[in-house]
């Protein structure tokens, strides 16, 4: 009966961003949704659960005004969030947030499994769920598209660039999964009004009894922009030398 | 005054998008072409909880508000107008009359597996010869013994074929034009209950429509909706919620017709740029925008006012006929921005226009919305 942790991110849905004319990203109107490898961190956790038994708890790590998040992941079949916000967690630096999610873990929940997405919608850092693992001293696995449990060990198909490795390890432990491990579920209506009832329990800065050093600073932001000159080019050995034209007067490549 | 949804409004409308696009659009142009009823979708609604979503959940239901459920059709309906409106007509028109006028004892037995989605609910009210004149109704209801005795053809009966529980209306004396009608719940199963013709529509091709015909169908006198003579009542009372089902699909539909003008228009290339920077196109797509917001915000204010308790049948009219007559019009639009492509099978504009025109007809004409808001106004 596994207690498993599943960690999650609160991000700007990328379908928000926009650049303004001025080139800049304006986020003021943007919408934020879970991070797209957290919904399958939370719904691997859950499935285990539903497997094995236990107990399912997820945590995140936001600014204070996340809370719709908080109710997204609780619908999503956790029966209770740890939610560690406060105002100045605003970007965050992966050994940061590893820094402080470890202390809360370590400090004051039961686990013996802890699932994180590979990586974030947003920075894609890929750090937070290794480090964490390290300042818990627990082993971590990372590209996991298959996990089960036996005899207190889990069992995990990592996705690699050569192939597929099936590895074990003691709980407790950490994984950092791929989106190929579960089709997370669309929570159901009970679900959603079911989240809005379940205990959240709140950490601020002064719980932690940490300072707090903002390291990641956003001197701006532009966004890449993509300007069609709407050139059409078959593919003739003319054709292939005319576009190789068009794009040195470009400037994209040089003569050289 | 306060525009924003809470945060659970705006999970609900997340989740229902999320389960349109994972459910409903992989099947909702095969759906249209073989008018078939998509049974595993609505399964699906029904397993998600979305098929009772405003009744209290002693009877089976969510127990949320009716804006809550307004903005689920609409998402819904963003992918699949017939979905959207299989499940409105079954929320607004079939169950909402049972859980208004119903008695306790009707609840149990009827709304709640019809609140759970283990049954479908059907309304059938129009008539070969009463269509907007509901009281032109010929169908009868004679009391014998504990039993009424229904007798009469119901038409353009959405749900008819599927449905398991039907609603419908009769002259329990036809001497009296105002008080004579009375409403019933009927079984499925009730003997003398057949599904007549199957209509092939022009558009909401998914959802099904059919003659429902009484013929000596007896059922319990328990069944009686409200009371004697309380038909036309509670036929007016549907209409009236059931308009701000339909005026959340018809901004449903319009919401696509804009998306997907959106991505064309910007993917097209005549004259050497994206026909989005023509400013015929941006004017077209400027104009959507600002009427599918303005119908929005009507039908959330109609969907306001009725969970308030307050009068909203003047707002649902608006609501409807607004957003009805602003969906056809801009699903034309988006026709006519996709060009040649869009009068073809394939693309989803050419669904979208044949699905707009019904909501300018079904739960009273345009023509009707604007006698009740001309007969508030004037009043």
């Amino acid at each position: 009966m596994p207690n498993i942790i599943c960690c999650f991110k609160w991000v700007v849905d990328e379908a928000y961003i926009k650049p303004s004319s001025s080139g800049k990203i304006d986020l003021e109107w943007a919408e934020y949704k879970l991070s797209d490898y957290d919904r399958n961190a939370i719904e691997e956790a859950v499935q285990l659960q539903e497997k094995y038994g236990g107990s399912v708890t997820a945590v995140t790590v936001a600014s204070s005004d996340a809370t719709k998040g908080i109710k997204d992941a609780l619908s999503r079949g956790p029966e209770k969030a740890y939610f560690i916000n406060d105002d100045q967690f605003e970007n965050l630096e992966p050994s940061q947030t590893s820094a402080i999610l470890a202390k809360v873990i370590g400090d004051q929940i039961d686990y013996d499994l802890i699932i994180c997405g590979e990586g974030s919608s947003d920075m894609y850092s890929q750090q937070v769920g290794p480090r964490l693992a390290e300042k818990l001293g627990i082993p971590c696995i990372a590209f996991v598209n298959q996990l089960t449990i036996e005899d207190n060990r889990i069992i995990a198909e990592r996705k690699t660039d050569d192939g597929l490795e099936v590895i074990s390890a003691p709980l407790p432990a950490l994984v950092t999964v791929l989106p190929d491990i579960n089709s997370p579920r669309v929570p159901g209506l009970k679900d959603t009004l079911a989240a809005s009832k379940k205990p959240v329990i709140e950490i601020d800065l002064e719980d932690l009894g940490s300072e707090y050093e903002r390291l990641l600073i956003d001197e701006g932001l532009r966004a890449a922009s993509m300007e069609r000159n709407c050139s059409r080019f078959g593919a003739g050995p003319e054709d292939i030398k005319a576009f190789v034209e068009a794009v040195r007067k470009t400037g994209v490549i040089d003569r050289g | 005054m306060d525009f924003k949804l809470t945060e659970e409004q705006e999970l609900i409308r997340d989740n229902m998008r999320e389960f349109a696009r994972t459910y409903v659009d992989p099947v909702a142009v095969e759906i249209d072409e073989n008018s078939r009823y998509p049974e595993e979708v609505i399964k699906k609604l029904a397993d998600g909880g979305w098929l009772g979503m405003p009744f209290p959940a002693e009877y089976g239901g969510a127990g949320v508000d009716y804006l809550t459920y307004a903005i689920a059709v609409e998402e819904l309906s963003r992918s699949c107008a017939a979905t959207g409106f299989t499940m409105s007509v079954h929320t607004g028109l079939a169950c909402g009359p049972i859980a208004l006028y119903g008695s306790d004892e009707q609840k149990k037995k009827y709304l709640t597996p019809m609140a759970k989605g283990e049954h479908l609910g059907a309304f059938a009210l129009t008539e070969p010869g009463a269509g907007t004149d509901v009281g032109a109704a010929t169908s009868t209801a004679v009391l014998d013994g504990d039993e009424y005795v229904l007798n009469g053809v119901k038409t353009f009966t959405s749900n008819g074929p599927v449905a398991n529980t039907y609603v419908t209306f009769a002259w329990t004396d036809k001497n009296d034009k105002r008080n004579g009608m009375s409403a019933f719940i009927v079984s499925r199963e009730t003997p003398g209950l057949s599904v007549g013709e199957h209509f092939m529509k022009m558009g909401i091709r998914a959802s099904q429509t059919s003659e429902i015909i009484f013929k000596d169908c007896r059922i319990p006198k328990d069944n009686l909706l409200g009371k004697v003579g309380d038909g036309m009542k509670i036929a007016m009372a549907c209409f009236d919620h059931g308009r701000i089902g339909i005026a959340a699909q018809a901004v449903g539909i319009a919401q696509a017709a804009l998306d997907e003008s959106i991505s064309y228009s910007k993917q097209r290339v005549q004259f050497g740029k994206p026909i989005s920077k023509n400013q015929a196109i941006q004017w077209m797509i400027a104009d959507m925008y600002t009427d599918i917001t303005a119908g929005r915000f009507l039908y959330y204010y109609a969907a306001y006012l009725k969970d308030q308790g307050l009068p909203f049948s003047k707002e649902a009219s608006m609501a409807k006929v607004f957003c009805a007559e602003m969906c056809s019009k801009h699903a034309s639009k988006a026709v006519q921005i996709h060009g040649g492509y869009g009068y073809c099978k394939g693309q989803k504009v050419e669904r979208l226009m044949r699905d707009a025109k019904i909501t300018e007809i079904y739960e009273g004409t345009s023509e009707a919305q604007r006698m009740v808001i001309a007969g508030n106004v004037l009043r």
